[in-house]
């Protein structure tokens, strides 16, 4: 009898080590590549073209130098936290609006209208993106952080509306209805009560629509030419006809990752709703 | 008098706010309303026109005016095209498959509470987080034949050296890594909340029954994640469908078109060469065939679910 007990719990530790084995493996191949863009990142010219590659160096700064200046990052640094903090708070504000009124109004055809809002989601930028093109050069504002503005507000409304429904639509009734019999408008009684308790759900879905825009690449390098050049459109520069400069896109790689990380590691509890625009809690 | 006023006022107001509560949707509503037209169904009913032309900017001898259907009866025939649907169909099915695989595993792991495995969580999501350009960048710069720390590493356990996206017939499975490695870490979070949120009494009994691991990951996990997997599947298989980023930094669609996926193509035909009314006519193909690639599976998986109904009756 001892002995069997023995025997399992040998089995358990012995299962415990191979799962515990196995995590550290997915981990390792998940994990690798950041460590390798960071390190890079932190490489001199002079490490970097080495063969075979050095994972221990002294880090050296430099890259992040000739980032900011020669490559012109400072005003794309700019130009992204400017086209996507305003986009994002624009898309949140129309958004929340929007689901708001699905989630409490009984309108004629709303879930149609929630579907047309989610089939954005679905659109290939590259469709839209032509007669964007041509639309923004018709009214001058090709090149103008407007143009990126408008078009991220709109590729950020689908997630705003759709998460938002479903966290408005969590909050009962009952209790803007209270307030709204205790005398407050429905305007004061969303403002005083519901508004609060979806603080948690606002800046969670925000989190999302700013790194989705804050990502996105395509859009950026077709409606832009010099002046409102975004982050990645900068970095995508790091490749040369020739070579790669290794460092300057390690570098770029850092400085526009480490803010999604960031924010999004702190926001981690409600990401998996975010990310299914509410369909599946986290 | 005062309250007479009093109550006049109260009535207007309640009128007022009766007519306010009929129009408050609406106006809630607008701004949402109004970007979405103006951003985006306008510029597509635009792009619908300019399909139907031969607008070109590049080549002014051109005849730019109304050409009717001709686009259209040109992509049926244009070969590259279709090679590009292809290629994208096969990346995008390689690529939501392996990850979805991978991630239901990785799910079914980590969902015991084992020491370190918390933190090893977040470490995981770091890739879908991460610019897809830097993403693009840092794998083109480990895959280099022969600088690259990929074929170095995997030189240790006596595998390789790969030529990865510089070889026709290593290039698309090296972009398809590239997306696995970037997506698996999403479906891995979204189906780990749906494995966690599942209640334990179905699993007891199964195990009272002596089900086997296996018939319970079968019998008892699949069909209990099955909305969630929906979910994460389609949702990753409509942005697979539009990779771009990670593509144009690795390959550009080459070696010899051997990852020239629709949105590459597609970028080439309207800003290499500025045939904009083709490619305005090939961005509606491609959007009919992605709208008619969801419906499908939607209707599948919705289809599959009523059938599971019946035979649970």
């Amino acid at each position: 009898m001892a002995a069997t007990l023995a025997e399992h719990r040998a089995r358990q530790r012995r299962a415990a080590a191979l799962y515990w084995a196995l995590a550290l493996l997915a981990t390792a191949f998940f994990f690798f590549p950041v460590f390798w863009m960071f390190a890079s990142a932190f490489k001199s010219d002079a490490v970097s073209s080495t063969y075979p590659p050095v994972f221990l160096f002294a880090p050296s700064l430099e890259n992040f130098a000739h980032l900011f200046t020669e490559a012109g990052a400072g005003r794309a640094l700019w130009n992204s936290f400017f086209i996507v903090t305003l986009s994002t708070l624009l898309a949140m504000i129309a958004g929340t609006m929007a689901a708001y009124a699905l989630a409490r109004f009984d309108l004629r055809g709303k879930n149609t209208l929630a579907l047309e809002i989610l089939s954005i989601r679905m659109l290939p930028p590259i469709v839209s993106v032509i007669p964007l093109f041509m639309i923004a050069r018709w009214l001058g504002v090709f090149d103008t952080p407007w143009l990126l503005i408008a078009v991220y507000t709109l590729t950020g409304l689908p997630f705003v509306v759709w998460i938002m429904r479903v966290f408005i639509q969590d909050i009962p009734q009952s209790v803007e209805e209270a307030a709204m019999i205790d005398g407050c408008g429905r305007i004061e009684a969303f403002w005083r009560v519901t508004l609060p308790l979806l603080l948690p759900g606002l800046a969670a879905t925000m989190v999302i629509v700013f790194m989705f825009a804050w990502n996105e690449f395509l859009l950026a390098s077709l409606l832009t030419s010099s002046e409102a050049k975004t982050l990645p459109v900068i970095a995508a520069n790091a490749i040369k006809p020739k070579a790669i400069a290794f460092g300057l896109a390690c570098a770029a790689g850092v400085v526009m990752s480490v803010p999604v990380i960031v924010l999004v590691l702190m926001m981690q509890k409600y990401l998996v709703q975010g990310l299914t625009l509410g369909a599946v809690k986290g | 008098m005062a309250g007479a006023s009093v109550a006049r006022a109260a009535q207007g107001a309640t009128r007022a706010q009766r007519a306010g509560e009929r129009w408050a949707p609406w106006i809630l509503l607008a701004p949402t309303l109004v970007i979405m037209n103006v951003v985006g169904v306008y510029p597509l009913l635009h792009s619908l026109w300019v399909s139907f032309t031969g607008y070109k900017p590049s080549d002014p001898n051109a005849h730019q005016g109304w050409v009717g259907l001709k686009n259209y009866a040109e992509a049926m025939t244009d070969g590259q095209f279709w090679h590009a649907v292809l290629l994208t169909g096969a990346f995008t099915f390689a690529s939501v498959a392996l990850s979805l695989v991978l991630a239901v595993l990785m799910a079914i792991l980590f969902n015991r509470p084992l020491p370190g495995f918390v933190l090893m969580r977040s470490v995981i999501l770091i890739p879908m987080l991460i610019t897809p350009i830097a993403v693009g960048l840092i794998w083109r710069i480990m895959m280099m034949p022969e600088l690259g720390v990929l074929n170095y590493l995997l030189g240790f356990v006596g595998l390789g050296p790969f030529q990865w996206g510089s070889s026709r017939t290593t290039a698309l499975v090296s972009v398809i890594l590239v997306d696995v490695w970037q997506w698996t870490p999403f479906m891995f979070i979204i189906i780990f909340a749906g494995l966690k949120s599942l209640p334990r009494s179905p699993f007891e009994s199964a195990q009272i029954d002596g089900a086997s691991a296996w018939q319970t990951f079968w019998q008892v996990t699949v069909p209990m994640l099955r909305p969630v997997i929906i979910i994460a599947v389609l949702l990753r298989m409509i942005d697979a469908l539009r990779t771009y980023d990670t593509i144009y930094i690795i390959t550009r669609g080459g070696p010899d078109f051997a990852t020239d996926v629709i949105s590459i193509y597609l970028q080439r035909v309207n800003f290499r060469f500025f045939d904009l009314g083709y490619g305005s006519a090939l961005s509606w193909i491609t959007m009919i065939l992605i709208l008619i690639v969801v419906l499908i599976f939607v209707n599948l998986t919705g289809f599959l679910r009523t059938v599971n109904e019946k035979e649970a009756r």
